[in-house]
């Protein structure tokens, strides 16, 4: 009945392994693929009962698969269900299927009315259920990955939300004292309280700004730090200096022990100051009234300690793992009872770690305060010079004032910068004659220009000593003014020194302002005290050497 | 042609048989207790199938289809709806990472069962009613109800019958519904009601009485 020469072929061009056996399951063909990848050859397999050689088919219960066939029925092998029939390895074998993974049909062989023996027909499928695997799992991880986006999306929303809530409430303070100062005459004490309220929520929405680009230049990784060498004890004091009233608001008392041993660290002093203002204000703002905050510097093995711990509302256990998470609040939202973005710890997270430190919260849950620990690994040298400017900053830090931020008078500056010759270039003439008024009352001779071809004239015509200029101008904007000032030469007046003043003020802005020409960089609004240390550092009428790194 | 009750009830009552072979099967293959439910044996012609099933059934479904020969000639089909089909098979083996969709590995264990509940099915109308019944290859087929039942129409002049047999498996706190569809010429239908009266009333001999369910 079997036809030999088809029999041949069959045994030795078969891409699958093809088994025949006789009504009593003995062997009569092996096919060449299955010697290839069994143990067994064919003159061994010739004869012998197929379920003798595998007492495993058994075993599992595939006999019965054969007896069906045997019955007449065609019965169904699946690699899922199965893995395999006869244990036998695979060209495409690896390491997550070692042996080969097969599918398989067991049919009768059918002669008139009589079943005369069964056919198997084995399928290598190893590579298959791998492919199908990996695809199977780069499907679930690319669902996860969505549901990830949108959980992340869902936080931009709610944080653009709780931003434009967080602008707007200064606004509101700014634009109704403006109004109500513009209505009539008032009492001096009167308008002073109102400007007051105005200087402040200004300070505000500067900080709410700040903390947004910060978190950009995060992002984006783009933030960098000025390292020198930095001692904690100033900088802790300078932070809480300026958390002073808002905490004396709220009735909260700051006690402090620093440790003078706990020595200094390499970092940037006004990164470092952020972190500390941050964590304080953070304390401050989850404190109710009356409460304690404590601040303690301390030397741990090879790292100087920060610990600020508050006995205020303090952190539930489930939002403890996220509270250094962008735009993340315990509770977001719109009646939520503190405002701010959630970007603080963020920041000081990255911050700190920048740094090559460790920040750490704990907290015994809701109600029962909250502390964080701050670890930044002590500087193995000292750097060796310090600037005159460092010098008296580090005696200033002594006595409380701040580090970055000078504190002279307008007193002390106005001797030293009486009688300079400053150019303010910008298109907008209340921006012109803001800083023509704040820069006045310093001595310094002040005149303006509206474009870029004035500006040129008055450089070469009044030689002033220092210029300012807007950046964003119709016609010809800030880069094309100082190419073409650099380009007059040192006898025209080519070489002054040049601030540019600005609403960009991303990382990239700067750079490419710095690289056209300007000296510095400060974006709007700029406060005064910096402005005019600015034009201090740049006249060289500043005791120390210009930083042109300050924002 | 209509069943009368008392047909109905043994062709419920052996293909309850077979369903609990199947279920024993499954059971034993997946490690999970596989239960189909007692079935619901209805009737109908060929022609209506789909007006009689397109609520169920309404969009891609996938069936495994073998045809059978012998005393009892016809096509044997079990018809699942895609996403009962994938979700089927996702239960039955048991994979950390369930899949969305029928891939070939899937195709192949919805085949298995298809053709577990088929021959189990057709064994027990061969064993039980001593009729001789030879079985083709299990096939699968995604395709929508209409093109599958035009596919058992056409080329058959004579009128053909379905035995619709509803069903659902139960594992693992899901339950997936389907159908098992017998098609049968009218002479096969004859010769199978024929059988089963016969069954029936040897099992009345045996018993002393009718058995219930």
């Amino acid at each position: 009945m079997l036809n030999e020469a088809a029999l041949r072929w069959m045994n030795d061009l078969s891409a699958q392994g093809i088994i025949i056996t006789d009504a009593e399951l003995k062997v009569l063909v092996w096919n060449h693929w299955l010697e290839v990848r069994s143990t067994h050859l064919a003159a061994d397999m010739i004869g012998r009962g197929l379920l003798d050689v595998y007492p495993e088919l058994v075993e599992r219960g595939l006999d019965k698969y054969y007896k069906d066939a045997l019955a007449g029925q065609v019965r169904m092998l699946s690699h899922r269900l199965h893995i395999y029939l006869l244990p036998m390895s695979s060209p495409e074998a690896s390491t997550s299927y070692p042996l080969m993974q097969q599918s398989a049909r067991i049919a009768p062989l059918i002669e008139g009315d009589r079943v005369i023996g069964t056919i198997t027909v084995i399928d290598d499928v190893t590579e298959r259920a791998e492919y199908e695997d990996q695809l199977v799992r780069l499907l679930a991880r690319e669902r996860n990955a969505r549901k990830e986006a949108e959980t992340a999306n869902r936080t931009k929303d709610e944080f653009l939300a709780t931003v434009s809530h967080e602008l707007r409430t200064p606004l509101n303070a700014i634009s109704g004292w403006v109004q109500i100062l513009r209505k009539k005459e008032f009492d001096p004490a009167f308008i002073a309280n109102g400007l007051e309220i105005i200087e402040r929520n200004v300070k505000i929405q500067v900080k709410i700004i700040e903390d947004i680009l910060d978190v950009s230049r995060i992002v984006t990784g783009k933030l960098s730090l000025n390292v020198t060498t930095v001692d904690l004890g100033p900088i802790i004091e300078a932070a809480l200096e300026s958390v002073r009233l808002a905490a004396d608001a709220k009735g909260i008392k700051i006690s402090r022990t620093l440790d003078a041993r706990a020595g200094s660290v390499s970092g940037d002093p006004g990164r470092l100051q952020q972190v500390i203002w941050n964590l304080v204000s953070n304390a401050i703002k989850f404190t109710p009234k009356g409460g304690a905050i404590d601040v303690r510097l301390s030397r741990v093995d090879s790292q100087a300690e920060i610990r600020v711990s508050d006995n205020g509302k303090g952190i539930s256990p489930e939002f403890l793992p996220y509270v250094f998470e962008r735009f993340r609040q315990a509770d977001s939202t719109s009646a939520r009872q503190h405002s701010g973005l959630g970007l603080g710890l963020a920041i000081v997270r990255h911050l700190v770690e920048m740094h090559g430190g460790t920040v750490h919260a704990s907290s015994e849950g809701e109600g029962k305060g909250a502390t964080f620990i701050v670890r930044i690994p002590f500087t193995a040298v000292r750097v060796m010079k310090e600037s005159s400017r460092q010098a008296e900053q580090r005696k200033g830090n002594a006595e409380g004032s701040q580090v970055i931020e000078r504190d002279g008078s307008p007193a002390d500056d106005a001797a030293q910068l009486s009688g300079l010759r400053l150019l303010i270039v910008d298109d907008e003439p209340d921006a012109r004659e803001m800083l023509q008024v704040m820069l006045g009352q310093y001595g310094i001779q002040v005149k303006t220009s509206a474009s870029v071809q004035e500006a040129l004239e008055l450089l070469e015509r009044w030689k002033p000593d220092v210029l300012i200029s807007d950046v964003g101008m119709p016609n010809e904007d800030g880069y094309a003014l100082i190419l073409r000032v650099r380009a007059l030469g040192h006898d025209r007046g080519g070489n002054i020194p040049a601030i540019a003043l600005t609403g960009y003020s991303r990382l990239e802005d700067r750079s490419q302002l710095l690289a056209a020409g300007y000296q510095m960089h400060l974006s709007k609004p700029v406060e005064l005290a910096r402005l005019v240390n600015a034009i201090m550092s740049l006249s060289g009428r500043a005791e120390g050497e210009y930083y042109s790194s300050v924002e | 042609m209509q069943l009368n009750e008392r047909q109905k009830d043994a062709l419920t009552e052996l293909i309850n048989i077979a369903f609990s072979r199947t279920a024993a099967s499954l059971s034993e293959l997946t490690g999970h207790r596989v239960v189909l439910d007692v079935p619901n044996v209805e009737i109908y012609p060929v022609s209506e199938l789909t007006a009689r099933l397109a609520g169920f059934l309404p969009a891609e479904l996938a069936s495994v289809h073998q045809v059978f020969t012998g005393t009892l000639t016809g096509d044997a089909l079990l018809l699942l709806n895609y996403e009962g089909a994938v979700m089927l098979t996702n239960l039955l083996t048991d994979d950390a990472l369930f899949s969305q969709r029928l891939n070939e590995s899937a195709r192949e264990v919805l085949t298995e069962v298809g053709n577990i509940l088929l021959n189990a099915c057709l064994g027990v109308f061969g064993n039980m009613l001593e009729v001789r019944v030879s079985f083709s290859v299990p096939r699968l087929h995604l395709e929508t109800l209409g093109s599958l039942v035009k596919s058992l129409i056409i080329d058959k002049e004579e009128l053909r019958y379905a035995l619709v047999i509803y069903t659902a498996f139960r594992l693992r706190d899901s339950s997936i519904s389907g159908f098992l569809v017998i098609a049968l010429s009218v002479v096969s239908l004859d010769r199978l009601i024929q059988e089963i009266e016969a069954w029936e009333d040897r099992q009345g001999e045996y018993d002393g009485g009718k058995q219930s369910n």
